[in-house]
């Protein structure tokens, strides 16, 4: 290779000290793809995209025998999914049909006009949006002050209430870097934050909550997701609740009933002949005895699929799935945290080309 | 207290056997059960144990309760009869406590109200896996003995028709195969548990063992017996001498005879052995199981028979099977019928209440939870009030 290394034409003269390459190797001629950054896109070609996308839903709606005018998102993501079924496990892989501006990562137009001369006053700092929202953030923080300032002189200051952080979180780094299309540093972000969090601290920073909530997010609390089902009553008037659980690749379903003697039933069978491994029976026996209703409740499940093991397990979440609508809310708290209302995630790991498992390699030879 | 406590679990215990009994307040349990314990030993044994030690005399009074054989009479009235992790348990406790069970105490009425000019009787006990049936047999094994009947026990007929190896060609028929261990291991037993019958009870008939032994007739069946034991290629013909002899002289009336069989579903199924040219050897062909299928017919009179069906030991036949149609097949089902079924259930609550109380009163549950009320209730929920579950289960605690 090195021998094609371009032919060096030695020019006689006063130049000869200068060689000239003639030609080069392809390596050479090869563009360095990965030093040029994320493809720029062009204003025009976004907007032709976004036209090709419009005539698209039409056509789909068409195709779909739907109204094209009132075809929605979530209308084009049931066509797409039914066109082209896809049995790929990761989301984004498989095909989708989106407006552009979701496809396409938002990217910052040219700054600068013709002439070379950049719009933006603070184009040269190098973080043009980061120092023009401190900017403006600080001009807030300065009205405030002034604002406060005048009332204390009239002795009207109001006094702060604690304001429920709870339930609110500020923007994370990812999402303000969204937001701004330029990369912050994390000296940066926390700086930003931190005059956010003294603008609100401030008595009167009521008056700039409209600014202040454009960085901050809702975060809905954990429990408010979960509906317990109230008590259902059968025909003799016995309270019971249903469940349902998984495990592995069995499923199951568990009806508690209000009033027993502590009797389990398995699609029939009675747990002491269905479950013949004492570990099986002590995974029923966990949520009854977390509770302390062991002898009290009866119960009929039904399971299929998967191994022992994964079957007891299913039953031991279906029951204690059921035995929520028995149970007071600080309890349920209690089960959660015991972990016996969680699925279990673990399923059998893929089998990889190259090894003889999931995770054990062929013999090593070394020869 | 306890409530808040638990409420720090943060993540499921590994649940392995006995390890379902930790919780978070390990130490406050044992401090309240060091205390419980004290006052449960000095309180009153009345609920589970009771003093009487005839079975003649145990009612539904007695239901529940654990009574104690001497272990003298343990020896001579079961050389070979009880289960075998019964007799550790024995070895353990230093005591043999059986629980007088309702199947038991049906039992006893019905022997006691049989009349014995009609044929004998024949009772199957049967049941699910470990619920009992073998002690209800030794049960009445005991009180037969009490009563002074002659006791024919056969521990276990399942021993009979697996696991052998010597067969020889028996003498007395070409067809039929000798097993001549297993005859012997059997006189011997059957010896030492009917001493005094074997003094009594004379033979009928000049019986010829070989070119030199012969028994006259008039001796008592003990030399019969020694015969066997000293001659043990001709134990099997022995023990069917011994079983005509009995079944003769019982119609007579100067005693009255208890057949007690345990594993009877083996006499009719199949066998595991194998002839010298490994051809399948049938149950008929066997003299023990042929003598003995003599004695289930009804055609004597004078005592009854009682039976127990086992799946345990039982070949060919699934685990889940426990009626007697399942286990005796058509064959065995026609040669028992007409029979008196009796079932042995589970353990009912004031039964497990009696089986936990005397647990605790012979020391043997020594994990602090299991004294508590939820610990028996995980023990009822764990074991499904299945004596044989629950043996098992109180073993490492």
């Amino acid at each position: 290779m090195a021998a094609a290394v371009g032919r060096a034409l030695r020019l006689g003269g006063p130049r000869a000290q200068a060689l000239r390459l003639i030609y080069t190797t392809t390596a050479l001629r090869k563009r360095n793809v990965g030093a040029s950054g994320p493809e720029k896109y062009t204003e025009a070609f976004i907007k032709k995209q976004i036209e090709e996308f419009n005539l698209g839903k039409r056509h789909l709606a068409n195709m779909m025998g739907e109204d094209p005018e009132t075809f929605t998102q979530e209308d084009i993501d049931k066509a797409i999914a039914y066109l082209f079924p896809s049995g790929l496990f990761d989301k984004q892989a498989r095909p989708m049909m989106k407006h552009p501006s979701e496809i396409f990562p938002e990217q910052r137009k040219i700054q600068w006009g013709e002439d070379g001369r950049p719009f933006h006053f603070l184009f040269y700092t190098g973080k043009q949006s980061y120092y023009s929202l401190m900017h403006e953030t600080y001009e807030k923080l300065l009205n405030v002050q002034k604002h406060q300032d005048k009332l204390s002189a009239q002795d009207l200051l109001p006094q702060k209430e604690k304001r429920n952080l709870a339930g609110s979180r500020w923007l994370t780094k990812i999402e303000l870097e969204e937001m701004l299309l330029e990369k912050l540093s994390d000296n940066d972000y926390l700086r930003f934050i931190q005059l956010l969090q003294k603008l609100m601290a401030m008595p009167c920073g009521d008056i700039e909550e409209k600014y202040i909530q454009k960085f901050s997010k809702e975060v809905p609390a954990q429990l408010q997701k979960v509906v317990i089902e109230p008590l259902k009553y059968d025909e003799q008037g016995v309270a019971f609740s249903t469940g349902e659980g998984t495990r592995k690749t069995a499923k199951a379903t568990a009806v508690v009933y209000g009033n027993g003697t502590g009797k389990i039933t398995v699609n029939g069978i009675d747990i002491l002949h269905y479950f013949t491994v004492l570990q099986d029976r002590e995974q029923l026996l966990f949520p009854f005895q977390f509770l302390d209703r062991i002898g009290k409740h009866d119960t009929v499940c039904t399971v299929s699929g998967g191994g022992r093991s994964a079957q007891a397990g299913a039953i031991r979440l279906a029951t204690a799935k059921a035995l929520r609508s028995f149970v007071t809310e600080k309890e349920v708290e209690f089960m959660r945290q015991a972990g016996l209302l969680t699925r279990d995630p673990r399923v059998k790991e893929r089998k990889k080309p190259g090894q003889e498992g999931a995770r054990r390699k062929f013999t090593w030879k070394k020869r | 207290m306890l409530r808040s406590l638990r409420g720090l679990v943060c993540h499921p215990r590994k649940l392995d056997h006995g390890y379902a009994l930790h919780t978070a307040a390990k130490d406050c349990l044992s401090s309240l059960a060091s205390q419980d314990v004290q006052a449960l030993a000095e309180g009153p044994r009345a609920v589970f144990y009771t003093s009487e030690n005839d079975p003649a005399n145990h009612t539904e009074h007695h239901e529940g309760r654990h009574y104690s054989i001497p272990l003298e009479e343990v020896k001579a009235v079961f050389p070979h009869g009880l289960p075998p992790r019964f007799q550790q348990q024995i070895k353990t406790f230093n005591e043999a406590c059986v629980m007088v069970r309702k199947p038991a105490l049906e039992l006893f009425a019905y022997l006691k109200n049989s009349n014995f000019a009609h044929p004998a009787v024949r009772y199957v006990i049967y049941g699910e896996k470990g619920t009992g049936k073998t002690m209800t047999l030794c049960h009445v094994v005991h009180y037969c003995s009490r009563q002074g009947w002659l006791v024919l026990h056969i521990p276990d007929a399942h021993l009979w028709v697996k696991n052998c190896k010597e067969l020889l060609q028996s003498s007395y028929n070409k067809d039929r195969l000798d097993q001549p261990l297993q005859a012997s291991f059997w006189l011997k037993n059957f010896k030492t548990s009917n001493e005094r019958f074997l003094k009594e009870i004379k033979t009928q008939r000049k019986y010829v063992w070989g070119k030199r032994d012969s028994t006259e007739e008039g001796k008592p069946l003990g030399e019969v017996v020694e015969q066997g034991l000293a001659r043990v290629r001709n134990a099997s013909d022995v023990v069917g001498v011994v079983l005509k002899e009995i079944k003769q002289q019982c119609q007579l009336g100067s005693f009255r005879l208890l057949v007690a069989v345990d594993g009877v579903n083996a006499l009719w199924g199949r066998t595991t052995l194998k002839k010298e040219d490994k051809s399948p050897v049938s149950p008929e062909e066997l003299t023990l199981v042929y003598n003995l299928r003599k004695m289930m017919r009804n055609d004597w009179s004078g005592g009854a028979v009682v039976t127990t069906l086992s799946q345990t030991g039982s070949l060919f036949k699934p685990r889940c099977a426990y009626l007697p149609q399942e286990l005796l097949g058509k064959e065995g089902f026609d040669a028992l019928d007409p029979f008196v079924p009796i079932l042995v259930p589970n353990y009912s609550a004031a039964e497990f209440e009696s089986c936990y109380r005397y647990y605790r009163h012979c020391r043997w549950l020594q994990h602090p939870r299991a004294h508590t009320a939820e610990g028996q209730e995980e023990l009822r929920f764990l074991s499904g009030s299945n004596p044989w579950q629950l043996e098992r289960l109180a073993g490492p605690l």
